[in-house]
């Protein structure tokens, strides 16, 4: 009897520590990987504040790599700051990181167009090198316990509601 | 129109710069991305007019963007390079390379499947070694070096169907205009239908040639 137990309580015991993640078709140009552990970020966002994403665990983490001179990320910023208004009521933490811009680049840019998003900067890129996005802008979704479970590869327009519903999704 | 920058112009239409030193999914995505990805259409996707030569078919759209000297200084010098930076990148010839996956299947963007020749010799592009020696030689900022990484096309892409990917090839400033045979193997082992593509003359611009 006790044998027979064992399967249905390790089958218990993965549905509820298997992290939530969406179980909807996924929005265009998201794709669903495997769950590596996310690399260390370490950055000071433009205010010189530090931020340290090993601290941040315990909810869903939109970890966004752009630089200003980059024609798609330009004209995603805006849709990422209509967004975030929109998802106050989820579990995400929005993590913007410039690669490898001086502060006054990246406030001329932002000031005009996100005027809310306060980024992090990575000055020298090479917080970027490690994370090894295939390009710019790319999105990396991490999960409460520190992997990446999805990635989002070029720019879109993040404020429309199949990615809204999609990021909501994620608990 | 070249009238903007190489990365400039390729930024403002195409979907996003590449990683020249990532390349491939690993093995170990391939199978969830299988099983978990939808198509990844390209939501900034280039469009027609193409400003450069290219090919199109139903499996795969290729692009070229020549640009002059000055308009590739124009924009590493508002990126913050250095003179001398400025110096190195005019020597050499740039072209902007769009290349976007129309099939079903993987498509294999691997620049050594490629052959460029002029004046009945072959000609390597100046890739991230060449690139990184340079840098070195003249102690470029960390900063710069990552931009100018971003902006360059990589050597090898496991490109997923309706993936884009774009960035700048560059040759020796010497060549005044060139053959390219672009050869794609398809497939998740690369042993589908092989797609070539071909591009004549494709020209090396000076700055005259643009007014």
């Amino acid at each position: 009897m006790k044998s027979r137990k064992a399967p249905l309580l390790m089958l218990l015991l993965l549905l509820f520590t298997t992290p939530c993640t969406a179980t909807e078709p996924l929005p265009t140009g998201v794709m669903r990987i495997n769950g590596r552990v996310a690399p260390a970020l370490k950055l000071n966002n433009i205010d010189g504040e530090a931020y340290d994403l090993s601290t941040t665990g315990g909810h869903w983490r939109f970890v966004h790599f752009w630089a200003s001179w980059c024609g798609p990320c330009r004209r995603e910023m805006p849709s990422i700051q209509r967004m975030i208004p929109m998802l106050t009521d989820s579990d995400l933490e929005f993590v913007i990181v410039n690669t490898a811009e001086t502060e006054d680049e990246v406030f001329s840019f932002l000031g005009i167009v996100a005027p809310d998003l306060v980024p992090l900067m990575d000055s020298d890129g090479l917080v970027t090198q490690v994370w090894e996005p295939r390009g710019l802008p790319s999105t990396f979704l991490v999960d409460p316990s520190g992997r990446i479970q999805y990635l989002a590869l070029g720019g879109r327009e993040w404020d429309q509601p199949s990615y809204v519903a999609f990021l909501r999704s994620l608990k | 129109m070249h009238t903007q920058t190489c990365a400039k112009y390729y930024a403002a239409n195409n979907n996003f710069m590449r990683n020249p030193r990532q390349p491939r999914l690993t093995a170990r995505f391939l199978i969830p991305l299988l099983f978990g990805m939808q198509t990844v259409v390209p939501c900034y996707a280039i469009e027609k007019p193409y400003p450069g030569p290219y090919f199109e078919n139903a499996q795969l759209l290729m692009i070229l963007i020549p640009h002059t000297p000055e308009q590739m200084a124009a924009f590493y010098e508002a990126r913050g390079f250095p003179k001398n930076a400025i110096e190195l990148i005019t020597e050499t010839c740039f072209i902007t390379v769009h290349i976007e996956n129309k099939g079903r299947q993987v498509t294999w963007l691997d620049t050594a499947n490629w052959r460029l020749i002029s004046n009945n010799r072959a000609l390597a592009i100046l890739g991230t070694d060449y690139w990184n020696r340079k840098w070195e030689e003249i102690d470029l900022p960390q900063a710069n070096r990552s931009t100018f990484y971003w902006t360059q096309l990589p050597a090898v892409v496991d490109l997923q169907p309706d993936e884009p990917v774009g960035g700048n090839i560059v040759l020796p400033g010497t060549v005044r205009d060139f053959h390219l045979e672009a050869n794609f193997m398809t497939g998740r082992d690369q042993r589908g239908e092989k797609i070539q593509v071909n591009f004549e003359r494709v020209a090396c611009p000076r700055q005259a040639d643009s007014q």
